[in-house]
């Protein structure tokens, strides 16, 4: 790939779109083999991969809201990056289609039976509302965020941040109810009886580090190629992984919070949820999530140093990205396998199937326009953000 | 696509960037300058008190007496005098503590939190807060110190090793408060005081008398104002920005810890420790608001607290009590979808019980009228904004009333029911904190700066490197 430095278009993307795509749909073709091997299996595989790129998706949307909301410069140079990944999250409508399949596997509630607290919760859980609530959180995410992303493209100055900054305070409010419900929808109602208060901020908080994580990543694979290397500079980078860093302890904290308050209570019908994250291997998993997700990241990010040197970075990115799939693997997965941890080679292919096209439409949405909103009044002024 | 070497980027061509960036509002208005500012603060130290602080400090020292009585007639007959009955055996004097504490989050937060985030607007208003808040935890810790009527007492909510190998609880939430509410105050103080420290030497240089000379000197621990001495200060003020901040959040979680590890019903809900933090930081933004409206009426400060710190604080509250709404909206929806008979009569029971009036009071003051800050307009009115945080204040404390009597009050027994009302000795003792905050609260503004005159001149377009005086722009031309 290569860039125009007059229209600040990346040309000579094809070979990396094809990869992209060719992953996506090998992912698939695999996934769908695997199907008819060991359906429970895919399934549960499945709503892992989508959950993980969902709220990778859903993360960036937030950067996005957040960046207009605080009226912020310093990520105006990232901007691009971060729409496009937002850009692709409406996509993911299309991979929820196998979930809907496969509602009586992964989801006790779609068959209440004789069971007085599905039945009781069947107004709010049932498969029609499901479908119909999962519709709507795409649509009104598809709304904003296509606006959002039509006037960041077709942006000519300061009047359309302010239109952005408008749609996008609406669109926090939005997007908080949204983002709960969802979770609540997609991953706590796994275990149909349990429930907790916090569980919509917890997904937030491992939602929005991966993506402020993979905009690193992203940024740095960019630049890997020789593009916005004197833009994107190690001041962005340092604060990138200030907030990483600060979204690292908000993940710890909310995660530990929910743990120690039904831990200290002590109710079965709460601890059963954690007690089933202890059994056999599972209580490894536990532990990896307690070490991968916030001690070591905690202890390297705290360094000045290891914020701006982008091969620490770089480790750093990608051991949380793996821990926000551990992390949710450790929230969906002891459904089907109680007894202990048990990967499975579907795992994977879900992954790739879903995110070569994720990506593949990634990559689409950032070559489509100018790698940095050369529009924006506050570009300069980004790009040599703390700079003396 | 190509992952093993990298590629070199020629040069930008910078001059594809058509836009360029509106120079942004002043955060000082008045054409200040370093002097006019030192001037402007330092008066009000130097010079004589006007009349409404002389009659202000007199009501609030009388309050504060009322308080101090009655804390006296609570030693000598016991917490009888208060309303408390059998299954409310915690009634006003926890709400307002939680009350108080929460109103001591906005200081830190101002200081440490904005400070990390590079908030420039902050440096008008967080002397001032800092105060308030440290105010507000003196009033917060007044009531765990006379909670249960037998002052002498109070020692054994330390862990002071003694003879008879008898320790407070450590599994105690209440225990952690102990720890968690003296260690914010010990680092709030240390935080205030080392950005006390420049423009304590100030007055001393500019004292006039021996005694200011003398106090202000030994304040000022020696400060030079020398290169070196900015130096360890900024990096000293950095360190305790993060060491603060942490702090701003593991308090209030420490206090909603106090409701949340026990199993009663409304009390046991794992939202509590961010939904506490965010209720606390709005009540003390809103606090913030309100003595910042007075300071800068009666002192003449409308260049230091301007419009826009007025406007960015109601942001600040609209996001917060967002929040709260959005956890009260959660709990009432888990509390349905748990399924758990209890857990929804106790809800119920806050909405359309014997309370509700006081629940419908916290919706509409916390929920339902900070919307009125999505309007520009409402954020640039002084008088309505005056009215909304005094407002947000009266929501957030009944929130902690509605949390703390409502689960109580109906528990797992229902021969034990029965409703609660204070008696006019915690009417007395509240409103006597309120004299106990704003006895200090003059006494700071009247002998310290309330504004940090160092931090605002840093905002300055003068304190720039790259600035030019307009003059010297001329002759350069």
């Amino acid at each position: 790939m290569n860039i125009d430095l007059k229209t600040y278009l990346l040309t000579d993307t094809a070979s990396t779109r094809t990869r992209l795509l060719a992953l996506g749909v090998l992912g698939l073709v695999l996934s769908f083999f695997g199907y008819f091997t060991n359906p429970a299996q895919f399934y549960h595989s499945w709503l892992v991969a989508f959950s993980f790129w969902a709220t990778l998706g859903l993360g960036a949307f937030f950067f996005v809201l957040m960046h207009h909301v605080t009226g912020a410069f310093w990520s105006t140079v990232i901007r691009r990056i971060v729409e496009s990944v937002m850009g692709a999250l409406p996509l993911l409508l299309i991979f929820f289609i196998p979930i809907i399949f496969g509602l009586h596997t992964l989801y006790h509630w779609s068959d209440p039976g004789e069971d007085p607290l599905l039945i009781w919760k069947s107004p709010y859980l049932n498969t029609t509302f499901f479908g119909i609530r999962t519709v709507l959180y795409f649509i009104v995410w598809y709304l904003i965020i296509s606006k959002l992303y039509k006037l960041s493209v077709n942006q000519t100055g300061e009047e359309d941040l302010r239109r952005m900054r408008r749609v996008s305070a609406a669109g926090t409010v939005i997007f908080a109810l949204t983002f709960t419900f969802a979770s609540f929808d997609w991953l706590m109602s796994t275990d149909a009886h349990w429930y907790s208060t916090i569980y919509g901020v917890y997904i937030f908080g491992g939602a929005y580090l991966s993506a402020i994580i993979f905009v690193v990543l992203f940024a740095l694979f960019l630049q890997h190629n020789g593009i916005l290397q004197k833009e994107i500079t190690s001041e962005h980078y340092h604060d990138l992984g200030k907030l990483a860093f600060g979204f690292v302890i908000f993940w710890a904290y909310i995660a530990g919070s929910q743990y120690f308050l039904i831990w200290y209570g002590n109710i079965p019908e709460e601890t059963v949820w954690f007690a089933h994250r202890w059994v056999g291997s599972w209580k490894t998993a536990s532990l990896v999530l307690i070490a991968g997700h916030f001690i070591i990241p905690f202890i390297v990010l705290i360094f000045h140093a290891a914020k701006r040197n982008t091969g620490i970075f770089k480790a750093v990115a990608l051991l949380l990205l793996v821990m926000h799939w551990v992390d949710l693997y450790w929230n969906i997965m002891p459904s089907l396998y109680p007894d202990g941890v048990r990967i499975s080679w579907m795992d994977f292919s879900t992954m790739a199937g879903i995110g070569g096209i994720f990506l593949w439409k990634i990559w689409d949405n950032l070559t489509r326009h100018p790698v940095l909103p050369t529009a924006d009044p506050y570009l300069m002024q980004s790009i040599n953000f703390n700079k003396h | 696509m190509n992952l093993i070497k990298p590629k070199k980027q020629p040069s930008p061509d910078a001059t594809v960037f058509s836009g360029s960036a509106p120079l942004p509002e002043p955060l000082i208005t008045g054409k200040q300058t370093f002097a006019s500012i030192t001037e402007r603060i330092s008066a009000i130290v130097e010079g004589k008190p006007p009349k409404g602080w002389m009659i202000a400090f007199s009501f609030s020292v009388s309050i504060l007496l009322m308080l101090l009585g009655t804390i006296g007639y609570l030693a000598d007959e016991g917490i009888g005098i208060w309303g408390l009955n059998n299954p409310v055996g915690w009634g006003w004097a926890i709400v307002n503590f939680v009350f108080w504490v929460g109103i001591g989050h906005a200081g830190t937060l101002i200081s440490a939190v904005l400070h990390l985030f590079r908030q420039k607007w902050r440096t008008s208003i967080n002397r001032f807060a800092e105060a308030m808040t440290l105010f507000a935890v003196i009033c917060a810790l007044v009531f765990p110190t006379i909670h249960v009527g037998r002052i002498w007492m109070l020692h054994y909510v330390f862990p002071i090793p003694n003879q008879m190998e008898m320790w407070p609880n450590f599994r105690s939430p209440l225990l952690w408060d102990v720890f968690a509410v003296s260690i914010y105050f010990a680092v709030s103080i240390l935080f205030w005081f080392t950005g006390l420290i420049p423009d304590l030497a100030t007055l001393r240089d500019r004292a006039k008398t021996r005694a200011r000379k003398f106090i202000f000197g030994a304040l000022a621990l020696g400060w030079r104002g020398s290169n070196r001495h900015w130096q360890h200060y900024e990096l000293a003020y950095l360190v305790l920005a993060g060491l603060a901040t942490p702090l701003v959040l593991s308090v209030h979680s420490v206090v909603s810890t106090d409701f949340a590890t026990s199993i009663l019903p409304g009390w046991h809900t794992t939202i509590f420790p961010p939904y506490f933090v965010a209720g606390a930081i709005f009540s003390g933004f809103a606090m913030v608001m309100t003595l910042g409206i007075i300071a800068r009426e009666v002192f003449g400060l409308k260049d230091f607290i301007t419009l826009k710190h007025l406007d960015k604080m109601s942001k600040i509250m609209l996001v917060t009590g967002s929040m709260v709404g959005y956890s009260y909206a959660t709990e009432f929806f888990i509390a349905w979808y748990g399924g758990n008979g209890y857990e929804m009569f106790a809800f119920i029971n806050r909405a359309f019980g014997p309370y509700a009036w006081a629940y419908w009071t916290m919706i509409s003051c916390n929920v339902i009228i900070p919307q009125l800050f999505w309007f520009k307009k409402i954020r640039s009115n002084v008088k309505i904004l005056f009215v909304l945080s005094i407002l947000v204040n009266v929501g957030m404390w009944f929130e902690r009333f509605v949390i703390v009597v409502s689960s109580l009050s109906r528990d797992f027994l229902p021969s034990a029911w029965a409703y609660y009302s204070p008696t006019i000795f915690d009417i007395m003792t509240f409103i006597g904190t309120f004299g106990l905050f704003f006895t200090f609260f003059l006494l700071f503004l009247r002998f310290l700066p309330m504004v940090s005159m160092t931090e605002v001149k840093g905002v300055l377009p003068a304190a720039d490197p790259h600035y030019k005086a307009p003059e010297e722009v001329k002759e350069n031309d």
